[in-house]
């Protein structure tokens, strides 16, 4: 197995490299000349991307054979196409998060029952826990807090890369009631102990459980996902255990003009006993993955997860990799699905 | 030094929240670490403990790990915390 605090493809040292001012920029061409001049200069950033960066073109194609071989039983006819598709996917989900952090309210479609089950939880005055995934636009959930003044999201993100993106567009858009972001390299009890009170309060946690961040490493289980090997962390399962509250999958994919967003209830932890959790925790892991199977399913170009994020794949091994700047060029990608288009070269590699 | 009352029921809280059955409160020493030594807590019970003195005492810490190995290093310093921190 490779720790992945060795393995200079783990998603949180693929890093960005100055991408501050590309995504100013990017940020100032959207607010000052509009929606087509952004896609226009998105297009050929992605195009951009797509060629030089050998390190996501091959984590997409990967993604897209496994998915394929799992949905239809052979790989795509046109993989090229159906990857630029992905990577264009991609930049649109950038564009939609930039909207999103500037106010710009999203356009938002409930799947059937969602809403009533959304309305439900905030009202119930439990608060709770909200796993997403990134697959499709967590930005876009939360803000739905711009949309309901009593639904109070906190968003626990991974340090490591959630500065630059982040702080670049909290300091680029102008948002009035942004959610609460709380950046940690590891959960410690007053992390634990900060959670618990938002969710006394009636608030809910947001927390993607589809990348292992690096200090968490030996907390992480290896799950089939589409038939091979995946990493899944432990911590999003033990903090919802330790919780005691409502569970819930929330999801937002890019739908005709709009979104739609998807909101079930998952568990609840209430009364589950310390000696229950192990085996909560492991059937939890499970039915995580089977959601995300299954939101890859129906919106198999939303993924965004762009780093080598199986186990049995090349990219995943340290010693399969080049340690120069072509496979470290790059994004960042943090818990809360932030990544950025920004085309940069990395100057060096990751020394740490 | 002896034992307050509110490092007893301190001890109550661990024993009860982390269900440490063969464990009475005579056995924990105010000054041996709770974690590793001592008790031989792990991180999940510290998650556990911190998120039990949030319910009770209302208590919230600033996100520091520094701080959070301080405050949790024994009884004592747990106690002191609650002293100071307590809302209820």
């Amino acid at each position: 197995m490779t720790p992945a605090s060795s393995n200079p493809n783990h998603w949180s040292r693929i890093r960005e490299s100055g991408s501050a001012a590309g995504v100013r920029t990017m940020v100032w061409i959207r607010r000052h000349l509009g929606r087509l001049p952004f896609q226009f200069m998105l297009t050929l950033v992605i195009g951009y991307f797509y060629v030089a960066h050998g390190l996501h073109r091959r984590a997409s194609h990967t993604y897209l054979v496994r998915l394929w071989r799992h949905l239809h039983g052979a790989p795509p006819k046109r993989l090229t196409w159906l990857s630029l598709r992905h990577f264009r996917s991609f930049g649109q989900s950038l564009m939609d998060k930039i909207d999103a952090w500037s106010g710009i309210p999203p356009r938002v479609e409930f799947a059937e029952g969602a809403r009533q089950r959304f309305l439900d939880a905030v009202s119930s005055g439990r608060g709770g826990v909200m796993f997403v995934s990134h697959v499709g636009n967590m930005e876009i959930c939360t803000a739905m807090s711009d949309m309901r003044e009593d639904f109070r999201a906190t968003l626990l993100m991974h340090t490591r890369n959630a500065q630059q993106f982040d702080a670049v567009l909290a300091r680029s858009t102008h948002r009035e009631n942004p959610p609460e972001i709380i950046e940690v390299s590891e959960i410690t009890p007053s992390t634990a102990m900060q959670l618990g009170q938002r969710i006394a309060e009636g608030g809910f946690v947001v927390i993607a459980a589809d990348r292992v961040p690096i200090s968490d490493s030996g907390r992480a289980r290896t799950l089939s996902f589409l038939g091979h090997p995946a990493r899944f962390p432990e911590g999003p399962f033990w903090l919802a255990s330790l919780l005691r509250c409502p569970v819930y999958t929330i999801g937002c994919f890019r739908h005709r003009d709009g979104y739609r967003v998807e909101f079930d209830t998952f568990d609840d932890t209430q009364r589950l006993g310390r000696r229950q959790r192990d085996a909560w925790i492991g059937d939890a892991m499970q039915r995580y993955v089977a959601w995300l199977t299954r939101q890859c399913a129906n919106t198999p170009l939303q993924w965004f997860n762009f780093f080598p994020f199986w186990l049995d794949c090349a990219d995943a091994q340290p010693e399969a990799t080049d340690h120069n700047a072509t496979t470290t060029a790059t994004t960042t990608a943090t818990t809360t699905a932030t990544t950025t288009a920004t085309a940069t070269q990395a100057d060096d590699a990751p020394r740490d | 030094m002896t034992t307050t009352a509110l490092e007893h029921e301190l001890k109550e809280m661990i024993i009860e929240t982390l269900e440490l059955e063969d464990v009475t409160p005579a056995d924990i020493d105010p000054d041996e670490p709770l974690f590793v030594e001592g008790l031989g807590l792990d991180s999940i019970d510290a998650l556990e403990l911190g998120l039990a003195l949030q319910k009770r005492y209302g208590i919230t810490l600033e996100s520091d790990a520094e701080s959070s190995r301080q405050h949790f290093a024994n009884l004592r310093s747990l106690a002191a915390l609650v002293e100071a921190r307590r809302v209820s």
